[in-house]
């Protein structure tokens, strides 16, 4: 090219202008003084708080770090007994909640004629509540997440006023697995499966690495079992018919045919008692020997394609243990037949004989303030008579609190029929989602780092625990809490029942008679408790649970769909990152998920043998059918999944809710049916045939790394077990 | 298009004539409005001399920046600490008056920030007094300066030349966290 000058020169000016152009004007910043000094805040230092993480039902205790008045930081608290300092992703990612642009910053009100949803005060939410509840009295539903302490005490004080049934909703609850214990030990609890001291661990499914329960406290307890004892390493075996996070975690994984669970255990069962005549060692002799000996290996060996010697060498490694210890739950939990697999699961570890000891199964009492269960957990069966009983009339108002049971159900079950049969409508929650778009009256909520409350967590302790929560910032906008939104439309309706002007003196109450009966006085030992996040000083007693002849043998598990129709069984498993609750925030959205590094979206496994035959790649556009719908996801190859499996994780799919969820991949839960486990009526979410087809586009897979496959990480395929 | 070309093409000779005045004209017209008058940005909505307060009156810095000795930011006073002296002082003042009349309506002054370091470099006040030095060291002799007190460049030369001549700490962890 030809450069002249006259061209160089013009040149040379418009870069020089381009470079000076930004610089023109520089930021300014402002420096706003406080108008009056705030005698705790210091700019430029830290102030932390103790308070109670709320992102799943756990309940670990966090420590919050705040400058300047704002929330910046949420770490695990140290003394807190139920996670010891630990904190998981979705506990770290809280804080990007209270920041959430797309918050409910106030209440709003549908009309249910135009569907205009506008905002309205908080004295016209207390009074049209009021006014609701006292014309459908003993005609009120309340689905809630479930709470305890002083929550608890005042939901159950709050429906007796109103005069109606309270549910308890998590689709995280494990309630066959509540089922199963209630059976098999006659306790309403979830047990402490110690697993820090045993030295061998079987367990059946159990997400405990992931989400399961309290998983931060598994994480600890986990670390200790392997590590923490310096002649002891424990072994861990994990059955699962996908290779998780937990199953990778474990020194050998086996991928059991689906919902054959329980017949493995009855397998292992079998070979102790005939190994070991002195087994088992209390009365239960009968029952198990009835239990276990009812089914032969060779049967059992065929259903689950986990083979004679190994089932005799798992079996004979339990026997030799010090401190073994069964577990089950998660993937066994979805099967038609998950109460009774859990119960024969949980009974290996009375054959063991390692129930109420040490590395064992044990029960402790929990903390008193968590009144007597005056509600039940909502179950997707529980659904179909609520309809029946909204239809008839029985019951007319729907109160939600703090759950999202329209997205956590799948469309099979008649939930948002039940939400167009009510004849109002009220959700409490922070930001707008499936359930509150059904809603006449959309109450927003605190988020938990501007909110008071307590709580007891949900599995056993070996220590009486009972967390506190206190506010770390003031209220970013004009949101009040729930328990406070109640307290009033109960004094509206019964003055006389609400002694209390706030749910922070319902509290302090609470916590007085606590306090009371303590040697060092009342106000100076509330704020210490405040300052170190609760109360877990004394060690629980220990519960010895009934004894039970309750067991029953598991069937096989029933699919719905025809199997030359629809070849291949759809496993729908909770993502870890995201969850049910847990995708409106980036962190998490882009939180890659720990086995497929996929993120920012949901995918289809297929095991790559399968996806060979069906001439499906990576990436590759499926649409996947069941009985109840269909859908379309792009294809991963992920070699952990048994052949005739399909996995995807649910967590995404919202068709309501905030700019970073709404419109984000699917929902799998669009394609299961109405099929229950039998006995306690729990969603039998991977009870469900899907048919594959392929299409001929490509979709966005977001991956961290691109895996590659090869034939030697592939499990052994059975070539019967594809399905042609 | 190469440049060269433009001089058989009167129609593109005549674009790019018109684009470069359209530029003169829009940077003239920056200037004009002053937004390159890089002084007029540090004024400050009420005219506060350093001089009068430090200097003339000996008030010591810790007295207003009082966060500086326990914390890595100095601080800037309340509105009370203000009002605290000018409900008796100076009430006559036009300066003053603005000030109390933003105390009155509760609606804090909004100063002008002279010194930000960049988000990637730690630094702590709490330090810098704790290992002995004085304000005057990095800040310059405020007493003597009425309304812009900017006393150095605050970049990472000038830091380090410090850090040399006394002896102290030149690891990168020290500062970039």
């Amino acid at each position: 090219m030809d450069v002249r000058r006259r061209t160089f020169l013009k040149t040379a000016a418009l870069v020089a202008a381009g470079t000076a152009l930004p610089g023109c004007k520089p930021e300014v910043h402002k420096l706003v003084p406080y108008l009056l000094p705030d005698d705790e805040i210091v700019p430029g230092l830290a102030l932390w708080y103790a308070s109670t993480c709320d992102e799943c039902a756990a309940g670990c205790g966090v420590l919050v770090r705040t400058m300047e008045g704002r929330a910046k930081k949420i770490e695990g608290n140290p003394e807190h007994p139920v996670n010891e300092g630990k904190l998981c992703a979705r506990g770290q990612a809280a804080v990007q909640g209270l920041y959430h642009p797309d918050r409910l910053q106030g209440p709003l009100r549908r009309d249910r004629r135009t569907g205009d949803v506008l905002p309205v005060s908080w004295n016209d939410v207390v009074t049209e509540l009021a006014t609701q509840l006292r014309g459908a009295h003993g005609r009120v539903v309340m689905i809630s997440r479930p709470v305890s302490g002083a929550a608890s005490l005042l939901l159950q004080r709050f429906m007796e006023i109103v005069g109606g049934r309270l549910y308890w909703y998590d689709p995280a609850a494990e309630v066959p697995l509540r089922t199963a214990v209630q059976w098999l030990f006659g306790m309403n609890e979830v047990p402490q499966y110690d697993l820090a001291e045993a030295d061998y661990l079987l367990s059946f499914g159990t997400p405990f690495l992931e989400q399961w329960l309290s998983p931060v406290t598994y994480g600890v307890a986990y670390g200790r079992m392997r590590q923490a004892r310096p002649t002891v390493r424990g072994r861990f075996v994990h059955v699962e018919p996908r290779f998780s996070l937990t199953a990778a975690n474990a020194d050998q994984w086996i991928p059991i045919r689906p919902g054959t669970e329980g017949l493995l255990a009855l397998g292992l069962g079998h070979v102790l008692l005939a190994e070991t005549p002195g087994r088992p060692a209390n009365a239960h002799g009968t029952p198990y020997r009835r239990l276990f000996e009812s089914i032969s290996l060779t049967t059992i060996a065929q259903h689950t394609e986990v083979q004679e010697d190994l089932i005799v060498r798992l079996a004979r490694e339990l026997a030799a243990a010090t401190h073994p210890l069964v577990m089950g739950g998660g993937s066994v939990s979805c099967h038609t037949n998950s109460t009774r697999a859990l119960v024969a699961i949980n009974s290996l570890n009375g054959l063991l004989g390692n129930i109420g000891k040490r590395g064992g199964v044990r029960f402790f009492e929990r903390e008193t303030a968590d009144s007597p269960r005056a509600a039940s957990w909502l179950t997707e069966r529980t659904m179909e008579e609520l309809l029946a009983q909204f239809r008839s009339a029985k019951a007319s108002v729907l109160l939600v609190n703090g759950c999202n049971p329209v997205f956590g159900m799948p469309p099979a079950v008649p939930i948002v029929e039940t939400f167009g049969a009510a004849s109002f409508v009220a959700s409490f929650g922070q930001f707008f989602d499936e359930t509150s778009s059904h809603a006449d009256l959309i109450c927003a909520d605190h988020h938990w780092l501007e909110a008071w409350g307590d709580g007891v967590p949900h599995i056993g302790l070996p220590v009486r625990t009972i967390s506190l929560r206190q506010p770390v910032v003031r209220s970013l906008y004009g949101t009040r809490q729930t328990e406070d939104v109640l307290l009033d439309v109960a004094r509206m309706l019964r003055p006389e029942h609400i002694p209390w002007d706030s749910f922070h003196n319902l509290l302090q109450t609470q916590w007085g008679t606590r306090i009371d009966s303590m040697p060092d006085g009342s106000e100076e030992v509330w704020m210490r408790r405040l300052q170190s996040g609760g109360s877990w000083s004394s060690s629980a007693r220990t519960l010895s649970p009934t004894d039970t002849s309750a067991i029953v043998a598991p069937d096989l598990p029933s699919f719905v769909g025809d199997e030359r129709q629809f070849p291949f069984l759809l496993y729908p498993y909770p993502s870890m990152t995201v969850g049910y609750g847990g995708a409106h925030l980036p962190w998490l959205q882009e939180l890659p998920d720990t086995l497929t590094t996929a993120m920012w979206g949901t995918w289809v496994e297929i095991n790559p043998a399968t996806a060979a035959r069906l001439g499906v790649k990576q990436g590759d556009i499926v649409r996947l059918e069941s009985q109840a719908g269909t859908l379309e996801a792009p294809a991963l190859l992920y070699p952990g999944l048994r052949p005739e499996m399909l996995a995807m994780p649910i967590g995404q799919g919202h068709t309501a809710g905030t700019r970073y969820e709404r419109g984000r991949g699917v929902n799998p839960l669009r394609l299961v049916t109405g099929a229950f486990d039998r006995d306690s009526g729990a969603l039998a979410a991977g009870a469900t045939r899907v048919r594959l087809e392929r299409t001929e586009r490509k979709g966005r897979l977001v991956l961290l790394q691109q895996p590659a496959v090869d034939p030697e990480q592939l499990i052994r395929i059975d070539s019967r077990a594809i399905p042609s | 298009m190469a440049w060269a070309n433009i001089k058989s093409r009167p129609v593109s000779a005549a674009i790019v004539l018109g684009l470069t005045a359209l530029f003169a004209v829009s940077i003239g017209i920056m200037y004009s409005m002053g937004s390159a008058d890089l002084a007029g940005q540090d004024r400050q909505p009420i005219a506060f001399s350093h001089a009068r307060h430090a200097g003339d009156l000996r008030i010591d810095c810790l007295y207003c920046h009082r966060a500086a000795s326990v914390s890595t930011a100095a601080g800037i006073p309340s509105m009370r600490t203000c009002i605290g002296c000018h409900q008796n002082v100076a009430r006559d003042s036009p300066e003053i008056r603005a000030l109390a009349a933003s105390w009155e309506t509760q609606q804090p002054v909004e100063w002008v920030r002279l010194h930000r370091l960049p988000d990637f470099v730690y630094f702590t006040h709490e330090r810098h007094l704790e290992s002995g030095l004085s304000c005057v060291t990095c800040h310059g002799h405020v007493e003597n300066m009425s309304l812009t007190p900017r006393a150095a460049s605050f970049e990472m030369g000038w830091c380090v030349s410090c850090h040399v001549a006394q002896g102290v700490s030149r690891d990168c962890w020290t500062c970039h966290k």
